[in-house]
């Protein structure tokens, strides 16, 4: 399954073409494709499927983003598994055809001050106090198609009237070494009652 | 192992049902005639085709051609976006280009009970037909002196042409109906004394309604029905210098039309109401008007007095007042108007009963009809069925053939002993109107109307007016259809991801998100472009007809096994479209004399070209692949758009795996101003050069 035109059953059928094409092209080897498409590579279950599929299968290429890719080399640990996407970022269809990089993932939001607009990723720089010399009637330096992310910031914060937030400091993130959570956990840890053993 | 799509076997698009609608026009037609289907032929340039579809839903498409009045074109979808299809002209082009006078109709005697059927009329006819079909020996008895019933002696021969008629009586001689004219029927005893098992009453209903004034028996006075029968059978009634038709249907128009032939110069129709309320055929009316012949709205012939030879007519002024049980507003005449008027001639032509002969002691209704069971068209005697005009009153010539066809299933229910099983649709109806937001993006294309004889040139005579279609008129015009009911549906929700995709690539805005948050495709606006079929990640929306989801696939099949079996690959395939483009002419010496190495994959419209098969034609061995569509001329919006993003995907692969992007090409009608059959050649030397660079590279490499 896909939203964003990257896996899905088409996009799978199209590179399963796409290799046979420059396998009979190229005149070598005799390897012989299969596609397949889950609803999701990211969940244990759905991989069930996989194993009788993949009983004579020398390699996996996988259409899914990275967690995919891991999930089914964490399922079939003799399995070679190639990545067949570049996973990009988190983003959303701004038209057919159009993605927008919306969120980095860094877990340090700062979406409550900065009006909803997220200057990490929006700013090339991806800076926190206010925009740099290179914003130009509105437009980043780095690219004159997109969008300063700061003056987007102050103009939203000025409708909502928070300019206030403007004027606030913000340190510097933090950038240790191993900042990432690595695991959520959600669930509780039920105590045992009595009787129950 | 090479087994593609194996995720879903049981849900390969190939293997699915028919999910098609019924369109509106096919809902309408009194023969239920597939419409859709055999425009679309048309619209391919597939004639004989078109004609084989035609010839299944109607016994006598060459008279329908001519003569229907269309209902299927009244309810056309297209009327809401600009004019209807004109569906009854791209007919009459089918039968005339497809050779409908040339088919024969054979049929075998498989059973003893005789039939005889009282009229030749449409319903006769259509009964005899499928009678005979069926293997039954049917006698055909009419009291005229020539076959056809009203078609003879009620229609002018400017609206239907005689031999087209014969031609159809001929046809039915040679299945081996029975045909016994001048033979009025007096007594259906005496028929099932003669060993008829069955018998069909089709009489019509020849008897004009009288006016009910004074002087109507005067001389000068005569009545639509006789008038129209006896110029039809030959006679020439003296009319005089100024005639008047009194009536408001096709009957008074045609019998004023018919006087104008005659060589009457001042023909005037007297209508009680306003133009409105007319129940003639527009068109009609319109050419009516054309050849001269007045007509007079909100008046009527109040009283008639012969005085020196000619008529003193003395009419009424109407006005309209409350709404009649038929809804139309009833004419009330307005006091003290009154007025005279001298004629030469009247014909009243105010409507027709039929005559039904006491001895046949059927049961007789309201406005002089034979009381049927409508779904079995049994009367009250056992054996006796009845149907067309006598039964309904005066209506339509399809409506007759639709009675006949009904009579002639039952008749064999009945002679069978089998019960009557009600005629169950498999399919659904289309309802629905098409929505400001669809109808806005649909493209305006003008009807093309056929060409017919100049109104000065017409009126002197009974020749045909209306003349045919030219080859690409009747293509254009056919290319306009909506195709209703057979657009794109979701068939695998268990795959759709809600990714919005069809949403945002309808260039018809007909996909919506409804409450629940589900992805809608509502059948009645989706104009089966194919686009989202083509786009939808997750293969989840196919097209309602198996036939426009294979389509392709099979066509690329097709060339590929063919390529296999000549053992020469194709130097060059192409997906060609198939509505206009070829049959218009513009790329039709490609389709016809196809260029040696070039393989045609016919398409109906590129908009369906995945980008599958691109590769798949790529990888037959193909040097160079190209898609040629009708671009700006294409009915449908942004095709060409659509199929330059695949092309674009295409080229991105092709690169890393060796194959040199310019070797797949678009080409489309209308953007360019060259011709395509030109750019087409350039393509095919400039492929030739590449083979042969590729073959020297490899030689001096080895």
């Amino acid at each position: 399954m896909t939203v964003c035109d990257a896996g899905g059953e088409r996009e799978v059928s199209f590179l399963h073409n796409a290799l046979q094409l420059a396998q009979t092209r190229s005149g070598d080897g005799a390897h012989t494709f299969s596609e397949h498409t889950l609803k999701r590579q990211c969940d244990p279950e759905f991989l069930e499927l996989l194993d009788e599929k993949t009983a004579d299968v020398d390699v996996i290429l996988s259409l899914g983003c990275g967690i995919g890719v891991q999930a089914i080399a964490e399922r079939l640990p003799d399995m070679p598994v190639l990545p067949g996407v570049n996973t990009s970022f988190m983003g959303m269809t701004k038209e057919s055809g159009v993605w927008d990089e919306r969120c980095a993932a860094c877990g340090d939001c700062r979406l409550e001050d900065t009006a909803g607009i997220c200057p990490i990723t929006r700013c090339t720089k991806g800076i926190l106090n206010g925009p740099c010399a290179g914003t130009k009637n509105g437009k980043c330096e780095a690219n004159k198609d997109m969008d300063c992310a700061w003056i987007l910031i102050y103009q939203r914060l000025e409708r909502l009237q928070q300019l206030d937030k403007m004027r606030r400091y913000y340190p510097p993130r933090n950038y240790r070494p191993i900042p990432r959570p690595r695991r959520i956990v959600s669930k509780v840890d039920t105590v045992v009652g009595e009787g129950d053993g | 192992m090479n087994v593609a799509n194996t995720s879903y076997p049981e849900n390969r698009p190939e293997n699915t049902p028919d999910h098609s609608l019924i369109p509106p026009c096919q809902y309408a037609c009194p023969l239920h005639m597939d419409i859709r289907e055999y425009v679309g032929l048309v619209s391919q340039g597939r004639i004989m085709e078109a004609l084989q579809v035609i010839r299944t839903g109607n016994p006598f498409p060459s008279i329908c051609a001519y003569v229907c009045t269309h209902p299927c074109e009244d309810a056309c979808r297209r009327s809401q976006v600009d004019k209807p299809i004109a569906i009854r002209s791209l007919k009459r082009f089918a039968v005339e280009f497809g050779g409908d006078r040339m088919v024969l109709a054979e049929a075998e005697t498989k059973h003893a009970e005789k039939v005889a059927i009282v009229g030749s009329g449409p319903a006769g006819l259509a009964c005899a037909y499928y009678l005979k079909k069926i293997g039954y020996p049917v006698t055909i008895l009419e009291a005229h002196s020539e076959m056809g019933g009203m078609l003879r002696v009620g229609i002018p021969q400017y609206r239907l042409p005689r031999e087209v008629l014969d031609i159809e009586v001929q046809r039915l001689t040679r299945m081996g109906v029975e045909i016994r004219t001048n033979t009025r029927v007096v007594s259906l005893d005496l028929l099932f004394e003669l060993g008829y098992k069955a018998i069909f009453i089709t009489i019509g209903a020849h008897q004009s309604l009288r006016l009910g004034i004074d002087g109507e028996e005067s001389l000068g006075v005569i009545d639509g029905a006789t008038f129209l029968r006896e110029v039809n059978l030959g006679l020439k009634p003296s009319l005089g210098r100024r005639v008047a038709v009194v009536g408001g249907g096709n009957v008074a128009i045609d019998a004023a039309r018919t006087a104008t032939r005659l060589g009457v110069k001042k023909v005037s129709i007297l209508y009680r109401r306003s133009r409105a309320e007319m129940p003639a055929d527009p068109k009609e009316a319109e050419e009516a008007l054309e050849e001269g012949i007045k007509i007079k709205y909100l008046v009527t012939p109040f009283s008639i007095k012969r005085e020196n030879k000619r008529l003193n007519v003395t009419c009424v002024k109407m006005k309209l007042g409350e709404p009649d049980e038929s809804g139309r507003q009833r004419p009330v005449p307005v006091k003290g108007s009154e007025f005279s008027e001298e004629f030469d001639t009247l014909i009243a032509a105010i409507g027709q009963a039929p005559q039904t002969p006491d001895d046949f002691g059927v049961r007789i209704g309201r406005g002089s009809t034979i009381q049927v069971d409508p779904s079995t068209l049994t009367t009250n005697r056992a054996g006796v069925f009845a149907g067309g005009d006598a039964v309904t009153g005066p209506a339509t010539v399809t409506e007759a053939l639709a009675a006949g066809r009904l009579a002639a299933l039952r008749i064999d229910d009945y002679l069978q002993h089998r019960y009557p099983l009600p005629v169950k649709e498999a399919k659904e109806k289309l309802s629905g109107d098409l929505l400001p937001e669809t109808i806005e993006m649909i493209r305006k294309i003008e009807r093309v109307e056929p060409p017919s004889l100049a109104s000065e040139v017409r009126a002197k005579d009974f020749e045909t007016i209306e003349l045919v279609y030219g080859w690409e008129q009747a293509i254009n015009e056919a290319r306009r259809c909506l195709r209703c009911g057979v657009g794109a549906e979701i068939l695998f929700q268990d795959k759709c991801a809600t990714c919005l995709t069809c949403l945002r690539v309808c260039p018809y805005h007909v996909p919506f998100l409804d409450e629940s948050g589900t992805i809608r495709i509502p059948a009645d606006q989706c104009q089966a472009c194919g686009i989202c079929v083509a786009e939808c990640p997750a293969k989840a929306i196919v097209l309602r007809k198996p036939f426009d989801r294979r389509q392709v696939t099979e066509e690329l099949d097709h060339t590929v096994k063919s390529a296999a079996e000549s053992k020469t690959k194709p130097l060059i395939i192409g997906f060609c479209c198939q509505y206009g483009l070829f049959g218009t002419g513009t790329l039709a010496r490609l389709w016809r004399g196809a260029k040696a190495g070039v393989s045609i994959i016919p398409v109906l419209c590129v908009a369906k070209v995945e980008t599958s098969h691109i590769l798949s034609a790529f990888e037959t061995g193909a040097e160079g692949v190209f898609i040629a569509g009708c671009g700006e001329q294409c009915a449908r919006e942004n095709t060409t758009y659509w199929v330059q993003q695949r092309v674009e995907k295409v080229r991105k692969v092709l690169g890393p795996i060796g194959i040199e992007p310019e070797r797949l090409q678009v080409f489309a009608l209308g953007t360019a101003a060259e011709d395509p059959a030109e750019e087409l050649d350039k393509f095919v030397e400039q492929i030739s050069a590449l083979r042969l660079a590729s073959v020297i590279k490899g030689e001096v490499k080895s």
